[in-house]
């Protein structure tokens, strides 16, 4: 934040609400605003942005374990017939 | 006497339909919370036994998913919390530390790689390790927000904590998994430590 202004500071407090789509539409509107004049800032954001798929893509691959599916069945028919709580 | 979906063939095809489906990412989000296999199956497991009995209550047109990671979440935290004790905290966070991985990798001089480059080169088990690393408190919002898209309110609802604070945890646990991040790109060589 080096050599950033005021401007720049009020946007990037923003940022990460404003990448998780929790901002209203007055803060979206000037933090878009402001990026679009704003390399270093868009710079952060990219990254960001960049960060938060490939979490989200790294972290969901999983294979799931052969036969899980069978015993998460087999579970609830075991409840058939008066097993469970009402 | 209040209908159940083991006595309600409609209920079980409706549970069938909309709840079955979302095995792999509920198993994959127990992974993330137990760190092992055998405990996420456990879990997975449980998980469907509660939902299969509480789902006459689930008010369809609601948020099936929220609700479902909330079960999640409850047995996890009934289950395992005390098996699995460990500290409650992060480091920081530090004023200083606001852009940590940017500024880390963007004072690289790796030549022609972008910042971008360098994040896309931790391999999958590395990230997912680094994520796992995070004490408990601060794992389930970034995972709740970053791997499954939930939005904060959903999260507070889900993990039954004020929304101020699911957000200044996600803050801080964001900025943990960064840290997480920059020490197993060390480590890898990925970048000049």
């Amino acid at each position: 934040m080096d050599d950033c202004g005021p401007e720049c500071q009020e946007a990037l407090r923003e940022i990460e609400r404003f990448l998780d789509r929790e901002v209203d539409d007055v803060i979206r509107m000037k933090v878009e605003r402001h990026l679009s004049g704003c390399d270093p800032c868009t710079d952060k954001l990219e990254f960001r942005v960049h960060l938060k798929a490939m979490i989200q893509a790294k972290c969901s691959q999983h294979e799931l374990p052969t036969g899980l599916e069978e015993r998460v069945r087999r579970v609830l028919t075991t409840l058939e017939g008066g097993a469970g709580p009402g | 006497m209040a209908q159940t979906a083991q006595d309600d063939p409609a209920l079980r095809e409706r549970f069938e339909r909309d709840v079955l489906p979302m095995l792999p990412s509920l198993y994959g989000a127990a992974l993330r919370l137990t760190r092992n296999p055998a405990d996420a199956e456990d879990l997975v497991q449980e998980t469907y036994l509660r939902a299969y009995r509480g789902f006459a209550g689930f008010q369809e047109g609601t948020n099936l998913k929220a609700w479902l990671y909330r079960i999640l979440t409850n047995s996890f935290i009934n289950t395992y919390r005390k098996k699995q004790r460990e500290p409650q905290t992060v480091e920081g966070p530090d004023d200083a530390d606001e852009w940590y991985l940017f500024d880390r990798l963007g004072a690289q001089n790796v030549e022609g790689s972008a910042e971008e480059e360098v994040l896309d080169r931790i391999p999958d088990e590395a990230v997912k390790t680094a994520l796992e690393s995070l004490p408990e408190n601060f794992r389930m919002p970034v995972l709740l927000a970053d791997v499954e898209g939930f939005s904060y309110k959903e999260i507070a609802e889900i993990m039954d904590t004020p929304i101020g604070t699911v957000m200044s945890r996600l803050h801080r646990g964001r900025k943990a998994l960064e840290r997480a991040l920059w020490e197993t790109a060390k480590e890898r060589g990925l970048v000049d430590g």
